[in-house]
Order: structure tokens, then C-alpha cells, then sequence
């Protein structure tokens, strides 16, 4: 019995982790193609990445990119959890459906319909249309995290607040929001991870010049095959372990489970 | 009125949205320094009440005054209340000392007044030496201490209590009534205190509310709500009693079966009579009002609780010492049942 469970998790992980374990794998193989076995370890692949002026510009546009999308779709989905939890609004289950739907919505279609809309209204494909597509893929999932973690804290915590003499803004700041603190924490590093990792939406909205990063090697991808993308990737896989690993350090992700 | 001090709700009516009317025309005053409690079955709108006080709930129509002065409009951080909520609402993100200190932060207390408060309240409910624990690290009964501690920590000028000992059993319960009415002795609080436990009600408070389906039923000490209730539903609701219906005749009711019970003043048009179970003599067979046969006998240790047949199938409910005589009291015996005139009382909406 522990022999079998202990084999299927080994098999889940190996089935996770090995796509992983081939990227970086292509990522330190010297050759400009797939060859096994290796013939040795180098960084070359690394070093193209890096100093590619294309690369680097992508790079730089997600990383500003996901970090807006974070601060705006972060508070819109926050605030909207709120509305929807602790408003008393008629309509709350209509509202947290049309809040969902860019989940539900292939986000191809999102990014197509964004598209038609700033041709319509002539706004062309601008870094900001493409924020606002990111924004609108990402505020569910912060919408989620922090109505999930609503639905376990009691609201009579912010009226005992209200009557030790807190006013509705203070008992927010020194009650509800601690309490929310670590949904609203898993749903901006969801935030950004959807916008860093967004291609579908991307697609439709960036414009020549103005790539993100998963458009900008899926670009150089149709022509070469090297170790660069793998190298990219690999960087990318970094980032995110590190922003884990940060968050965790600074503020805690493990509160999410003490609550 | 209690102009002087205290609490007046006047004409107090909330209707929630769907339509349920939660409290209907309610009008009381509530005097400066009364242990108050609202009790009735549940939804019957003792929370509500409770929570327009507070602030959290506004009512529909209807005034409430603190001191004389109108605070209907007043948001809840303005009335300077404490509430103890049902289920102590504790910070849970914050140690027992921070939980009691928020009230006098608020309040922008000096730093080492607070300390000094904080640590007074917790003596005053015995909670020395748990300062530092999180309120999930604290049994049941110590928590319900913390919120005590909280509210009463800023002086409030009333204390509100939605069933603040439901969630704990019965001994320690016991344990916090005597606790709980000692502290109120102490401060000299106008506490409003809301309990579906008639018990609690009748043992702690000064005067009682009795509410059902968002009115007020009877309001009194507890022994007039005891001793004299006015409708069968409060006779029914507190306490163990006998409801026995008949017909008004010279003197009495008439009961079915053939026997009349004595009733000292019967006004015109009253049908039935409660009579508490302590009321109920026991005589020999034939030497009392009426005979009846014992069908049970329940010991509750310091007495006895009968369950007695009268004639046409009525029951009755009787206590009696433990010591009394057996033969009067094994079931399947044979005995007379007798009262006074003047205690059962008459129920007006029979
Ligand atoms: N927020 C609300 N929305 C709609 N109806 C409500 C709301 N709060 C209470 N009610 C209704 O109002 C009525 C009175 O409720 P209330 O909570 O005051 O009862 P209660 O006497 O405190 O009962 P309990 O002993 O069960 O706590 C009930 O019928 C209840 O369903
Ligand atoms: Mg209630």
C-alpha cells in the first residue's frame, strides 16, 4: 500500500518535473541542435539570450507588464471580492460569473475580441490595450484567492471593530485586510505569472516592436530551433522560483495555511 | 421612561430585505445600571434588536435613545457600546493583549495607559498570563473571557451580549453567569443581554423581555415573568408548566371531566389557567380537588417530578419533595391533587 502511493507520487513528479528537466537540459547543450548523448555543459545558449537586444527589450516589456497587471488587476479583483462578499449587492452571483468568465472564455477568443475593439474605437495596438487584456485575463484569479478566503473569515470581525470605534476605513486596514492578506498575495503571483506567461491575448495585441516575451520567442522559434529558447525558458522558470521563494521569505506564503 | 440613563427604543421596527419583519414596533426602556435580557425562541428577533442597538443594523422606522440623546443615525464607532458577539468575533491575527487594546486605540489612549488598562481588564476577568497567545490558542471559556475583556476594557456606557455563553457547557456556563453578574454588579453597567435560555434569563437579569416573532410578549422582573405570566405562550415558554383549558363557572374553571378548579379572580372571558408544577399538592385520594392517577415518576434529585392522569385524559405535571410519601407517588398509584386559588393564573389570549 505505501510501496504503491509512494510509486504513484514518484510517478506524478517525474511526469511534472520532466519537461522542466528537458528544457534545461537543451538549455546547457552546446550543440545548435537536439543531440544525445550530450557532448558537453556550456552557456553559450545563455549569453545569446542575454545580449539579445530583441530578447532583453521582450523581457523587460513582460516584466513591467506583470507587474502593472499585478497592481491593477490586484486591487480591481481585491476590491471587487469584497463588493461581492461583504456588499450586500443584489445580483452578487451574476456578478462574480461575469468577474469569471475571462477563465471560463478561451483566451484566444479574449484576445480577439480586444483586438476588434481597439480597431474599433481606434486605438490601435498600443502597450496599453495590451495591459488592459492582461489585466482582464488576471483579475479572476485574484477575484478567486481573495472571495475564498472571505468566505472563511466572519464579518462580524469588522463590526466588532466598528464598535471598539474603528471607522469603516480603519477597521478595513487593521482588520479585514491582514485577514485577506494571503489571498490577495496568491492571487498577484498568480496575476503575474498569467501575464508573464500570456501568449493568446499577446498575440492579438502586441505590436511589431513591442513584443512580450513568450511572443518574441515564439517569433524566433519559427525560424531556429537552438538552445536560446530553452535558455529563455529557463530564466523564466528561475524568475518565478524566486519570486516564490521571495514572497515566502518577506511575507509569508505559509499564512495562507495558518488561516 | 428612563430619561435618566439607560436605553429607549421607541417604536423600533426592522424589516429585512425578502420581507421577513425581524422586529415589529418594539418600545422599551432599558434604566441606567439593569442588567436587561431579551429571551424568546429562536428568529424571533432578539439578535436584530440587539445589533439596531449596536449600530450595525438600522431600523426602518423608530427611535433609540442613549441618555435622552437620539443615536439612531449614529454609526456604530460613534455610541461607545461593547458588544460580546455569540461567537466572540476575536481577532484572530492578534494576541489576547492586542485584542483587548483595540477599543482604547481607537480611542488614541496613551501607550502606557493602555498597557496598564489591558492588563486591569484581564484581571478583572482572570485572565493574567495569556497576553501573548492567539485567541486560537485558547479554550472556549477563555476566549469568551477576551471578549468580555474587550468591550468592557473602554468604559462603554452599555454592554451588549448576544448569547455570549451558548457555546459553552453547562458547568462552565454556570461558572460565567455568577462571573458575568458580579462584573456588572461591579462596573455598574446597563448590560442588555440577549438568551433563548429562559433560565439564565430568569437567574441573572434584573428585568426580562419576552419576545416572539419580533414583539415583545411580556416584559417584567423575572418574577412576575415567572409568577404572573400573561399569555399562554410566555407561561409555556418559561419554565415547566400546565396549561389547562375549561369553561368560566362560579368560583373557577370548569375543566372537562366534571371538576372545577378553584380560580381566585377570573376576569370575564378567560377559558384557560397555568399552574406551575411546584403548585401542585398531593393529598390521599378523595381529599383534594380532584383525583388523579400517577403515570410517571421522574427523580430529579433534589425532588420529584410526577406526570399525573386527570379525568378526561388531561395531564398534568406536578413537583413535589423527594421525600414524599410513596404511596402517593409510585406510578400506578391513586392521589388527590389540590392548589391555592390565587396560584394559577389566568391567560388572557387562551
Ligand atoms: N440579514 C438578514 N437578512 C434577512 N433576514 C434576516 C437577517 N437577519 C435575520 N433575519 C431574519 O430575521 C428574523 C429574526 O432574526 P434574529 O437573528 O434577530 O433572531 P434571534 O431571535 O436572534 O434568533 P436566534 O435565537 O436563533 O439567534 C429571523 O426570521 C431571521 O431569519
Ligand atoms: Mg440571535
Amino acid at each position: 500500500m505505501r510501496a504503491a502511493f509512494l510509486a504513484v507520487n514518484g510517478a506524478v513528479i517525474a511526469f511534472l518535473l520532466t519537461p522542466v528537466a528537458i528544457v534545461l537540459f537543451f538549455a546547457v547543450n552546446p550543440e545548435p541542435f537536439i543531440a544525445f548523448p550530450p557532448t558537453g555543459v556550456s552557456f553559450r545558449w545563455f549569453e545569446k539570450f542575454l545580449t539579445s537586444r530583441d530578447f532583453m527589450a521582450a523581457f523587460g516589456l513582460s516584466l513591467v507588464l506583470g507587474a502593472a497587471t499585478v497592481a491593477i488587476a490586484g486591487t480591481l479583483g481585491t476590491a471587487a471580492a469584497l463588493a461581492i462578499a461583504r456588499g450586500g449587492l443584489p445580483g452578487r452571483r451574476t456578478l462574480t460569473a461575469i468577474f469569471l468568465s475571462p477563465i471560463v472564455l478561451p483566451a484566444i477568443l479574449t484576445g480577439f475580441a480586444l483586438f476588434q475593439l481597439a480597431m474599433v474605437l481606434g486605438l490601435g495596438r498600443t502597450v496599453w490595450i495590451l495591459l488592459a487584456g492582461h489585466c482582464v485575463i488576471a483579475v479572476p484569479y485574484v477575484l478567486r484567492t481573495v472571495l475564498a478566503v472571505l468566505a472563511h473569515s466572519d464579518p462580524a470581525l469588522e463590526e466588532a471593530a466598528r464598535g471598539l470605534g474603528a471607522t469603516p476605513a480603519v477597521a478595513f486596514r487593521e482588520v479585514t485586510l491582514p485577514l485577506i492578506r494571503p489571498g490577495v498575495i496568491a492571487g498577484a503571483l498568480f496575476a503575474f505569472i498569467v501575464s508573464f506567461d500570456q501568449f493568446p491575448v499577446s498575440l492579438f495585441l502586441v505590436s511589431p516592436g513591442n513584443e512580450t516575451l513568450p511572443i518574441a520567442m515564439f517569433n524566433y522559434l519559427r525560424f531556429d530551433s537552438d538552445g536560446t529558447i530553452a535558455a529563455a525558458s529557463t530564466v523564466s522558470i528561475l524568475l518565478a522560483v524566486l519570486l516564490v521563494l521571495g514572497i515566502e521569505r518577506t511575507i509569508g506564503l505559509q499564512e495562507y495555511a495558518r488561516l | 421612561m428612563a430619561e435618566n440613563g439607560g436605553v429607549t427604543l421607541e417604536g423600533v421596527t426592522k424589516t429585512f430585505p425578502g420581507g421577513t419583519r425581524a422586529v415589529d414596533a418594539v418600545s422599551l426602556a432599558i434604566a441606567e445600571g439593569e442588567f436587561f435580557s431579551l429571551l424568546g425562541p429562536s428568529g424571533c428577533g432578539k439578535t436584530t434588536t440587539l445589533r439596531m442597538i449596536a449600530g450595525f443594523e438600522a431600523p426602518d422606522a423608530g427611535r433609540i435613545r442613549v441618555r435622552g440623546a437620539d443615536i439612531t443615525a449614529l454609526p456604530p464607532e460613534k455610541r461607545n457600546m461593547g458588544m460580546v458577539f455569540q461567537n466572540y468575533a476575536l481577532f484572530p491575527h492578534r494576541t489576547v493583549a492586542e485584542n483587548v487594546a483595540f477599543g482604547l486605540r481607537m480611542r488614541n489612549v496613551p501607550k502606557a495607559d493602555i498597557a496598564a488598562r489591558v492588563r486591569q481588564a484581564l484581571a478583572m476577568v482572570r485572565l493574567e498570563g495569556l497576553e501573548d497567545r492567539r485567541p486560537a490558542q485558547l479554550s472556549g471559556g477563555q476566549q469568551q473571557r477576551v471578549a468580555l475583556a474587550r468591550a468592557i476594557v473602554v468604559n462603554p456606557t452599555v454592554l451588549l451580549c448576544d448569547e455570549p455563553l451558548g457555546a459553552l457547557d453547562k458547568k462552565l456556563r454556570q461558572a460565567m453567569q455568577f462571573e458575568l453578574k458580579e462584573l456588572h454588579r461591579r462596573l455598574g453597567l446597563t448590560l442588555v443581554y440577549v438568551t433563548h435560555d429562559q433560565e439564565e434569563a430568569l437567574t441573572m437579569s434584573d428585568r426580562i423581555a419576552v419576545m416572539r416573532a419580533g414583539r415583545i410578549a411580556q416584559l417584567g422582573t423575572p418574577r412576575e415573568i415567572y409568577d404572573r405570566p400573561t399569555s399562554r405562550f410566555v407561561a409555556d415558554f418559561i419554565g415547566d408548566t400546565n396549561i389547562l383549558d375549561g369553561e368560566p363557572r362560579e368560583g373557577g374553571l370548569a375543566m372537562p371531566g366534571g371538576w372545577v378548579s378553584p380560580v381566585a379572580s377570573l376576569p370575564p372571558g378567560v377559558r384557560a389557567i397555568a399552574l406551575r408544577p411546584e403548585q401542585v399538592r398531593l393529598t390521599a385520594a378523595g381529599g383534594g380537588i380532584v383525583d388523579a392517577t400517577v403515570e410517571e415518576a421522574n427523580f430529579l434529585g433534589d425532588s420529584m417530578l410526577l406526570k399525573l392522569g386527570l379525568p378526561a385524559g388531561v395531564a398534568l405535571l406536578a413537583r413535589v419533595p423527594r421525600d414524599a410519601d410513596p404511596a402517593l407517588t409510585t406510578p400506578g398509584s391513586r392521589a388527590g391533587v389540590s392548589w391555592r386559588p390565587e396560584d394559577p393564573v389566568p391567560l388572557a389570549d387562551a
